[in-house]
């Protein structure tokens, strides 16, 4: 198959920092390939499998990021380099795998990407995965430009394979999602010859006694890694002055366009890590004390700056330590104004201010991510308020639903993290005595949502749980899980019916029913609001985004307005549909936008159908 | 404003084509040799929300435009020309299109949008160069309302703000487009620049 991510031309390529892994872990010769998606990661395991009919690898789209982790550990167990990727909180979902496997090393070789994101662009937190480099004792790469991404991640599979302990490639949303020039390396025609697996329980198997000695092999190994690390190309010095700075991840970014800019490239002497742990500890001593300030520049938590800080104690370094502190925080994302600012502070220069333009004199009307026109969850939340109201309290998940926060719908009151709904909601109904529902998504349901529900029936909790089953994993974009059609899974996969899942969890009060359907809906919600004990609506309907691109079902009605009514206003009120327009003459439906679920012309007797288009 | 370094900030809605503009506009300065990175956040794009991204050219390694650093501001829909305007550094250059997409608060009649005429006062307040292009109308006259954002790119390297012109635009399409879409995206190219040129 021809790609150009496959090309032999060394180019350079414009690929986004994603892409440019991918190409990496193919030069490395990666055999296994496991994932779950989340934002910024997604891309990665997207492209791998546009990449799957080369026939060089396995990969697969796990259940949840332990699952991925697990796989990939095994099949390095088995011998393959293997890949896993996943956004930074599913690290927390994939540690106790991890932990174990740094102790044991893997023979094949693993890279775990973790693809971070300080600003939570898309995500429910801005934890440092660097922490986790540091907690389980894994060598860490960080790049920092697309070229770094391919580069840095064919060196971590290299060097995973040659020490046997698992890599971690970490990346942020800016180097994930950023585009830049890639000069491809010699692609190999195959994965790398397999490791063979050597049985050894005494290694392998990690009760206590094999353990405490694989810990001291641990730290040994991570000492080896270490010296490497001194050596490394990618921890590299450049430009000279008194004031010294140590820059890692995109910091190194923000930094060169400053001393670009500004013109200071004589006045500062950098020291880049790019290879980021274990720490280059002489080099950084050599360095910290050959400057008479030491600047430390890293995102998010200062982790460099204590260990520098700490080996500045230990050396009986001098050189006094700057780093969080003033404009530099733990708080959202670097920038170039921020670290420039820093440098001029420490440097004694005065710089321009800058002259942005004002803008706008009032607030703009925003434009909140809203659910889609035709969304089925949106005939769901509409049904439960109609239903349950204010009354009941909302557990909510993570997906495209969780949307559905914002009023009129309303319909989240609390959400830890993937699949927490029904076990958060059931605690929470315990304590409170409360009604509770909790909705759940198809592919979150499979991530861990099983898991609350069995626990919900073994301790006989009160919780009605609506799965908000549309086929697809859809807020990152239309993965396929489980739950998705076995005609789109192909023979690869191997479709599992919820419903079944369900009742093989011991639930006996399971109805199924489509929300576009309102009178099924609200009489399913009616029904199960009389009973008690663990409760299960199965609501059922394609993602309309989903229908439209992959299933190419296009809905060749859509719903206008034929009177206008109070019954009109007030289905435009509630439902918030993106395909209506309101104004002082009345509501409209834009007929480019309405999916044709007809979900307002069930609610309010002004709408009705007309064909699309003069169809 | 170096001629051969230039941050562009891109402010667009879901689904206007933003993100392919950038690319396209990305790739065509790496086939002209010129150092470019590009930068984007995805996420909530499809779902109606705002886009913002960007294209560095000359040598910056960041993908990120922080406020009050891009020297031109390639606006997508009139409003978050508007909205991406804090972005500019004074006495850069606008171009954006007319077009407007009303966010859900004014379709729902709780907000108002301002006028186009309020949106160019306010442009013309703090920048040297300012070009509002009617992107939709001239995207249908070359054979598709899609190229709405290829005539804005059009428009853009008919300026001179940048080391590119249109041809080198085309040029790139030329590899980059599938062959079903690439004449009207020549002539939306062509449309662009030449609202440029006659000023």
């Amino acid at each position: 198959m021809s790609h150009h991510l496959l090309s032999a031309e060394p180019g350079p390529h414009l690929l986004l920092g994603n892409e440019a892994i991918v190409r990496g872990a193919l030069e490395a010769g990666v055999g296994v390939v496991s994932c779950y998606p989340g934002t910024p990661s997604s891309e990665v395991p997207d492209t791998f499998r546009m990449l799957r009919e080369s026939g060089r690898f396995y990969m697969e789209y796990s259940t949840n990021e332990k699952v991925a982790l697990e796989v990939a550990g095994g099949a390095a167990l088995g011998g393959a380099m293997a890949l896993v990727t996943m956004k930074h909180v599913g690290l927390n979902v994939a540690a106790d795998p991890l932990f174990t496997m740094c102790y044991t090393g893997l023979p094949g070789g693993l890279v775990v990407l973790s693809a971070d994101d300080p600003g939570c662009h898309s995500s429910q937190d801005e934890q440092d995965n660097r922490s986790y480099a540091r907690f389980a004792q894994l060598p860490c790469f960080e790049p920092a430009t697309a070229q770094e991404a391919k580069d840095m991640t064919r060196d971590a599979f290299l060097l995973a394979r040659e020490t046997g302990q698992p890599v971690l490639l970490r990346t942020t949303t800016r180097i994930s999602h950023l585009r830049g020039p890639v000069t491809f390396g010699p692609l190999p025609e195959t994965a790398a010859p397999l490791v063979p697996f050597i049985r050894n329980p005494q290694r392998f198997v990690p009760v206590p006694a094999v353990s405490r000695l694989r810990h001291k092999v641990l730290v040994g190994n991570m000492e080896a890694i270490r010296e490497k690390a001194e050596t490394s190309p990618w921890n590299r010095e450049y430009g000279s002055g008194k004031l010294g700075v140590i820059a890692s991840g995109v910091a190194r970014s923000y930094l060169r366009d400053v001393l670009l800019a500004e013109g200071w490239e004589n006045e500062v002497r950098v020291l880049e890590l790019g290879f980021s742990w274990p720490l280059p500890l002489e080099r950084i001593a050599a360095f910290a004390g050959s400057v008479e300030k030491l600047l430390v520049l890293e995102e998010s938590e200062p982790l460099v700056e204590r260990d520098v800080r700490a080996l500045a104690q230990q050396k009986g370094i001098r050189t006094p330590i700057f780093g969080k502190g003033g404009n530099l925080t733990v708080f959202l994302e670097y920038s170039f104004p921020q670290v420039r600012e820093a440098l001029a502070l420490l440097l004694g220069k005065t710089i321009r201010p800058d002259t942005a333009c004002a803008g706008a004199e009032r607030e703009l009307p925003q434009r909140p991510p809203n659910l889609c026109a035709g969304c089925a969850h949106r005939a769901v939340y509409y049904s439960v308020r109609q239903v349950f109201g204010d009354e009941a309290f909302y557990s909510s998940d993570i997906g495209c639903y969780t949307l559905g926060l914002l009023p009129p719908l309303a319909a989240a009151d609390f959400l830890f993290c993937m699949g927490s709904s029904i076990s958060a909601g059931s605690g929470f109904a315990k304590s409170s005595g409360k009604t509770t529902l909790a909705f759940i998504g198809d592919s979150t349901f499979f991530h861990s949502g099983i898991t609350g529900l069995v626990n919900a029936v073994f301790n006989k909790h009160d919780i009605l749980v609506i799965i908000l089953d549309n086929g697809t994993t859809a807020m990152t974009g239309h993965q396929p899980n489980p739950g998705v059609d076995q005609r789109l899974l192909g023979e690869d996969c191997v479709h599992l019916d919820i419903e079944a899942v369900v009742r093989g969890c011991g639930v006996s009060q399971v109805v199924k029913v489509k929300p576009s359907n309102t009178k099924a809906m609200r009489s399913a919600l009616e029904t199960m609001k009389e009973r008690s004990g663990v409760r299960v609506i199965i609501a059922e309907e394609p993602c309309a985004l989903f229908a439209r691109r992959v299933l190419k079902k296009n809905h060749d009605r859509c719903a206008f307005v034929a009177e206008q009514d109070e019954s009109v206003r007030r289905a435009a009120a509630e439902l918030a549909c993106p395909a209506f327009a309101c104004s002082k003459d009345g509501v409209s439906v834009d007929a480019s936008l309405c999916a044709g679920c007809m979900v307002c012309m069930q609610i309010a007797r002004g709408f009705t159908a007309r064909k699309k288009d003069g169809q | 404003m170096s001629k051969d370094r230039a941050r562009i900030h891109f402010a667009g809605v879901g689904g206007q084509g933003t993100l392919t503009g950038t690319t396209l506009l990305a790739r065509a300065a790496l086939d002209k040799g010129i150092p470019v990175v590009a930068g984007e956040i995805h996420g909530m794009a499809q779902r109606g929300g705002v886009v913002e991204s960007s294209v560095l050219l000359g040598g910056w390694q960041s993908s990120v435009i922080s406020p009050g650093q891009a020297d031109i501001v390639l606006g997508f829909e009139a409003m978050e020309t508007l909205r991406a305007l804090p972005y500019l550094h004074q006495g850069g250059a606008v171009l954006s299109s007319t077009d407007f997409i009303p966010p859900p608060g004014v379709s729902a009649g709780r907000e108002t949008s301002p006028t186009l005429a309020a949106i160019e006062a306010a442009v013309r307040d703090c920048v040297a160069h300012s070009w509002f292009v009617p992107c939709r109308e001239l995207a249908r006259e070359a054979g598709s309302e899609q190229c709405a954002n290829t005539v804005l790119l059009g428009a853009l390297c008919a300026t001179g703000l940048i080391p590119l012109a249109p041809d080198d635009l085309k040029k790139t399409m030329d590899h980059a487009l599938s062959p079903r879409i690439l004449s009207m995206n020549h002539k939306a190219v062509d449309l662009g620049a030449a609202f440029v040129n006659q000023g």
